[in-house]
């Protein structure tokens, strides 16, 4: 890549450089992000609305508290990916914001790892209160492991998701972005089962859910409290992976475009 | 360009600005947060009952949901019952239960419940392990759904529900107060089936009912055949409400899978009887809800047995509850109908119909299981009708049978039910998903006990001093809308009377709205009435049946009442107050009069209330 190229050049003289843009980059990305509040507020404040609402008022001390809480955390940060990525690059590249930040000395890789990174931090703002929620109002107890172990699932399930969004970003224009990606983002929740049980799908759409990629992430955080279908995790690990990949790719000719 | 973004300097980051440190400080802060959150989340509290090894139950008698072991092991591990044979070979560690003298029942199964507040948790302190519920809000479905799949360890019965039941606008169902979405005609059926599937029904349950006595709107044949159709083709089971054997005859003709009551107007001929059985439906009788309405006895003893210390005192007082006189049944049709039934081989499923009134969750199956053996099942065609038949008729996986497999739901009691029924009652423990159940009933709302006595004067009110009381804190008005219903009253004094005046509407599970009086100097502090015999007050209505209703005893609960109905003019009523059941004057506590169903505007006028 040309540019890598001459970012590289400019590098030569000062080794921190590329991590001070990245810094540079991360801070502003999230300045940026909470000054929007239409984006930032939807984002943190549904998955915890929806679990209040599902998993409170109706399953408080039961099941269905304890299952809700992996799924709506999944669900959050499937938002904070596919939304910060999906609608965030759109509009950006729209704008001619991209094109303008290839002028400057930051490598492309640092605009990217700086939405990554403010989209993990919405996503551990979404976790935090879903968390608390869940333990204070809706009863649930988990082993210290799986509340770990849940919190680091369900970061690191922003990753495939903000490749999704990425992938999308790319192809769409700004103004059909938030449109395509809630396309995507909310019947893909729903029939994944991170809602309402899977279970309580009729059976045509519990097979469906297979074909879901928040299915796949869905799965594996319930899996660490017991609670998932049964399938083998490496089969949810080997999707989520084959998805960033596959929409790595797709997004990085989107981006040469 | 204006994004914040795009407009500084990236080639000058010696001075941060203030916005960059704050977002260094924020970004960081919140991993941080999350992190320190996250090792202060709390954590489940570990039972010391817990044995994640398992346990084995020795050499009881086990009677496994279809025959008894004379003497068998049984090995659970976790929530599932490991293996049972005549003998096994256990791991020295593991902890036993011994089970001499004892026999080991599969959890029951109550085929005929309706659940809301704690009664998954009243039944499972009597054995009852899982509900089959035939009407309840979806929520209350919802709710248990995760819980029975988790297969954790839990104090509460597992719940599977038919949810909303299928009957017409006005029809039997819609006046309890849950929301029911009721069936125009046929071309609504499955829509309808499918809408019930969506909120998690486990099966359809449909109301044929004509009314007792007085006509009742009910569903067309064409729209109960629709939904019957409808819910095969959904792959769901449909079960039915019918109260006369023609109903019973035609919907068994349809295609229905199963019947929720034994019908109670005639008893079928051979003929009869042999449809039944060539058309593979089975039934629930549910004798002891109809019991209740002849004669409530046998199951206020049962209370007053071992098996009472396990009642909350919401249950007690539903026990106190009676059918209102118009509720009857031919009690002897019943039973011979059932004979009938079990003889010609249909499958008979224990079920209680609770918590109408005179049953309690959990205990009435008890008493059903005594019932069954009256009309001809043996006491273990009783226990298979409480255990494996329920499991298989309602496609129930995993409960009702003692196998390698099934969840560890167990009861075990003293003595030998398979011979002598009545030794279900004697429970000695109750394992749920492999953990021990605790018999003792929940705590209910502490009340005030500090019981004042009674003043000298016996007149409690008689409105010429307004609409104040002569003793105690006074008049209140009362309505359900303390348990979400939607009624009204209003309470003003008239010509030196009480005058109640205001409208009951349907959206509580009990309707009421009336005027309410504290004999206590606070609301519901206790007073000791226990010298006094009647409540005595002049009344005239508008022809509608009021209630009085007596708050009293040691916990919160349902109150006790007596029906009155005054005419145009006035008159005097008196209620000796042992007429008021389950009431106990030495703790009054409160006294309403009140109106209940149907809904419609009402006005009572009271006056001269007298406590004598």
């Amino acid at each position: 890549m040309i540019t890598a190229t001459l970012s590289e050049l400019a590098d030569s003289d000062r080794p921190n450089r590329k991590i001070d843009a990245f810094k540079t980059e991360v801070a502003y990305e999230l300045v940026a992000s909470w000054r929007q509040l239409d984006f930032a507020l939807p984002t943190v404040l549904f998955p915890a609305v929806f679990y209040l609402f599902f998993g409170v008022f109706f399953g408080k001390g039961s099941g269905l508290a304890t299952y809700l809480v992996a799924t709506y955390g999944a669900f959050g940060v499937i938002g904070t990916g596919l939304l910060g990525f999906g609608i965030g690059i759109a509009v950006a590249r729209e704008s001619g914001e991209l094109r303008l930040k290839r002028v400057t000395p930051a490598p492309p890789s640092a605009l990217i790892g700086a939405r990554l990174v403010t989209a993990l931090w919405f996503s551990a703002v979404v976790l935090l209160e879903l968390f608390v929620i869940a333990a204070a109002l809706g009863d649930v107890r988990f082993e210290r492991g799986q509340w770990l172990g849940l919190a680091g699932v369900l970061l690191a399930g922003t990753l495939p998701f903000g490749a999704l969004g990425l992938a999308i970003g790319t192809h769409v224009s700004g103004k059909g972005a938030p449109a395509i990606v809630n396309l995507v983002y909310l019947p893909s929740a729903f029939l994944s089962g991170l809602w309402i049980p899977i279970t309580m799908l009729p059976d045509f759409l519990q097979n469906l859910a297979l074909f879901m990629p928040p299915f796949h992430l869905a799965q594996l955080a319930l899996g660490v409290i017991g609670m998932d279908a049964g399938y083998p995790w490496q089969l949810h690990v080997g999707v989520l992976a084959g998805i960033t990949v596959i929409a790595s790719l797709i997004a990085m000719r989107g981006i040469r475009r | 360009m204006t994004t914040p973004t795009a407009n500084e300097p990236l080639a000058t980051p010696t001075k941060p600005p203030a916005s960059k440190r704050l977002a260094t400080v924020l970004g960081l802060g919140v991993f941080l947060l999350l992190t320190i959150t996250v090792m202060l989340l709390p954590t489940p509290a570990h039972q010391v009952d817990a044995t994640p090894d398992g346990f084995a139950i020795v050499g009881a008698r086990v009677f496994d949901g279809e025959r008894t072991w004379e003497r068998a092991d049984v090995l659970v591990t976790q929530n599932r019952i490991e293996a049972i044979a005549e003998s096994l070979e256990l791991p020295t560690h593991i902890e036993t239960v011994d089970g001499a003298g004892k026999t080991l029942l599969p959890g029951l199964v109550d085929a005929h419940v309706h659940t809301w507040g704690t009664a998954r948790a009243d039944a499972a302190r009597f054995g009852v392990t899982t509900l089959l519920d035939q009407f309840t809000a979806p929520e209350a479905v919802q709710a248990a759904r995760a819980d029975r799949e988790a297969g954790g360890a839990t104090d509460r019965a597992d719940l599977f529900s038919a949810g909303v039941l299928a009957t017409v606008d006005g029809g039997h169902g819609t006046q309890f107060g849950v929301p029911v979405d009721t069936l125009e005609g046929p071309d609504d059926a499955v829509d309808w089936v499918a809408a019930r599937k969506a909120e998690g029904s486990d099966w359809i349950k449909i109301v044929v009912e004509p009314g007792w006595g007085r006509q009742l709107a009910t569903l067309d044949p064409a729209t109960v055949r629709a939904v019957i159709d409808a819910a095969h083709q959904q792959e769901l089971l449909a079960v039915v409400h019918v109260s006369r054997l023609e109903d019973a005859l035609a919907v068994v003709e349809m295609g229905a899978d199963g019947l929720v009551h034994v019908w109670r107007d005639r008893v079928p001929d051979a003929a009869q009887v042999k449809m039944f059985r060539d058309a593979g439906i089975f039934v629930i009788p549910t004798l002891v809800v109809m019991e209740g309405m002849v004669d409530p006895a046998p199951s206020v003893a049962l209370a007053a047995g071992s098996l009472g210390k396990r009642l909350s005192g919401t249950q007690r007082d539903g026990l106190a509850r009676r059918f209102p006189e118009s509720a009857r049944v031919d009690w002897q049709v019943v039973v011979e109908s059932v004979r009938l039934l079990a003889a010609a081989g249909v499958p008979i499923l224990a079920g209680s119909d609770a918590p109408n009134p005179s049953t309690a969750m959990g205990l009435s199956l008890h008493r059903e299981l005594a019932l069954l053996t009256t009309a001809g099942l043996t006491p273990q065609a009783a226990l298979a009708a409480a255990t494996s038949v329920p499991a298989t008729q309602f496609k129930v996986p995993h409960r009702g049978r003692i196998v390698a497999g099934a969840m560890a739901d167990l009861v075990l009691v003293d003595g030998d039910p398979t011979t002598d029924i009545s030794a279900s009652h004697r429970l000695a423990k109750i394992w749920k998903a492999g953990h021990l159940v605790d018999s003792a009933p929940g705590k209910t709302e502490p009340l005030d006990t500090n019981v004042a006595a009674a003043p000298e004067e016996t007149l409690l009110a008689d409105f010429d001093i307004g609409l104040r009381s002569h003793f105690g804190y006074g008049w209140v008005p009362t309505t359900d809308q303390r348990m979400g219903g939607k009624s009204t009253v209003d309470l003003t004094e008239r010509e030196g009377a009480l005058h109640i005046a205001g409208e009951i509407r349907t959206g509580a599970m009990f309707p009421w709205a009336g005027a309410m009086v504290f004999p206590g100097d606070n609301p519901m502090s206790p007073v000791d009435f226990s010298s006094r015999k009647e409540l005595s007050f002049r009344a005239r209505g508008d022809g509608r049946q009021f209630s009085a209703m007596i708050f009293s005893g040691k916990a919160q609960g349902i109150p006790a009442s007596q029906s009155f109905t005054p005419g145009d003019d006035w008159s005097t009523i008196v209620l000796p107050l042992e007429s008021f059941g389950g009431a106990n004057p030495g703790m009054l506590r409160g006294i309403a009069f009140s109106a209940v169903d149907p809904p419609g505007v009402f006005w009572l006028e009271i006056d001269d209330i007298e406590i004598k």
